[in-house]
């Protein structure tokens, strides 16, 4: 486990495009973190980091977002997931196996649904406004 | 002075009430989504007031049970309007909100709202002709069991809230008599967020806008949960 800490949303992204440059597709990027914490900022990172340059925006509504870059994206929110039937709806388990890459924000939500080596990615507010603390497990950077 | 808000449901409000006074109150069923219509709301109706943000001492919002998009707007607008100045809030009950509608009446208010498959969120009031006096703790309930359990309530029984003629026309309700109170007093409005509001800041129940939260009532999982336990 590793841990970053970042200054402004920028930086956020920042370390989203480092990410990005190790992803080869399939796998499951799970975010953890309250609103606010920057998630949506990673993705945005992460998703630049794969060549999408815009369009990137929280899936709060749409439950999920498609993007395409050097790798398929595939961003989700479960925010509103309450059961498995819920995800389900989703094609959540679809996606799983579709060489693209995941990135799930709310993860906190369908965490027993996670595949075992998913890569987990806490964000949380650091002592300033704009500061936020990430960590990292399951993934070299 | 409480800015009250409420789009827990397809119409949306906005009220400024200053000791038990409306000083406006503004209200949308228009079918546009609230991310349209509820911040012009609540700046027409500052506006329209010649109140400042500023002046707003406390913040309220129907902070659920409804529609999970239209909690979320009504939470986080709420949020982003009491945080510059750390403003109290409190997220009032729904049902409760709706409640506020009859309490000028004497009986009982069951507070209704269509939670579809053939379930309600309800909560159940006693009314004394001033006040509301809350007699169940929100839940989703199936309409049959609901108009069963209402056979221990005083009469008259009110139904009120967006499930309440849904109810109505069902067998177990229409063999309790229940009344329908008039469309205007029908449904949620901000006016009733900011009086719940209010006794609920009085009980002491004012959170910080971080701390507001909204409430979701979700059913039961009978599998394994989906969420890992903390």
């Amino acid at each position: 486990m590793r841990e970053f800490v970042t200054q402004s949303p920028e930086e956020t992204e920042a370390l989203g495009e480092k990410i990005a440059k190790k992803l080869n597709g399939g796998e499951v990027l799970a975010l953890f973190g309250e609103m606010g914490a920057g998630k949506t900022a990673l993705t945005r990172g992460i998703a630049r980091g794969l060549g999408v340059e815009s369009g990137v925006s929280s899936p709060t509504f749409a439950l999920v977002h498609e993007y395409r870059g050097r790798l398929p994206v595939y961003h989700f929110d479960m925010y509103r997931i309450e059961g498995w039937a819920d995800l389900y709806s989703t094609g959540f388990f679809d996606y799983l196996g579709s060489g693209g890459v995941l990135i799930v924000e709310w993860s906190e939500n369908i965490e027993n649904a996670l595949p075992e080596d998913a890569v987990r990615i806490h964000l949380r507010q650091g002592e300033t406004e704009n500061q936020r603390i990430l960590t990292l497990e399951g993934m070299d950077l | 002075m409480i800015l009250a808000v409420d789009s827990s449901a397809v119409a949306a409000s906005a009220a400024l009430v200053k000791d038990g006074k409306t000083l406006g109150e503004f209200y949308c069923n228009n079918g546009l989504t609230h991310s349209q219509t509820l911040m012009p709301m609540i700046d027409g109706l500052l506006k329209c007031t010649r109140v400042p943000v500023e002046k707003v001492d406390l913040l309220a919002v129907s902070a659920g049970p409804g529609s999970f998009t239209g909690i979320r707007i009504g939470v986080a607008s709420v949020k982003g309007l009491a945080m510059p100045g750390n403003k109290p809030c409190v997220g009032v009950s729904t049902l409760e909100a709706i409640a506020q509608n009859l309490s000028h009446l004497t009986g009982t208010a069951c507070a209704v709202m269509d939670a579809r498959c053939g379930q309600v969120y309800n909560a159940v009031f006693s009314l004394n002709g001033k006040s509301v006096e809350r007699l169940t703790p929100d839940r989703a309930i199936s309409i049959e069991n609901l108009a069963e359990e209402c056979k221990k309530y005083a009469n008259p029984l009110f139904l009120v809230g967006d499930g309440a003629k849904l109810c109505y026309n069902k067998t177990g309700f229409e063999a309790l008599g229940t009344l329908l109170p008039p469309e205007i007093l029908l449904f949620q409005r901000a006016w009733g967020v900011a009086r719940a509001a209010e006794a609920a800041y009085r009980r002491g129940e004012a959170v910080s806008p971080a701390a507001l939260m909204p409430i979701y009532l979700r059913p039961a999982q009978a599998e394994r949960s989906l969420k890992r336990k903390q």
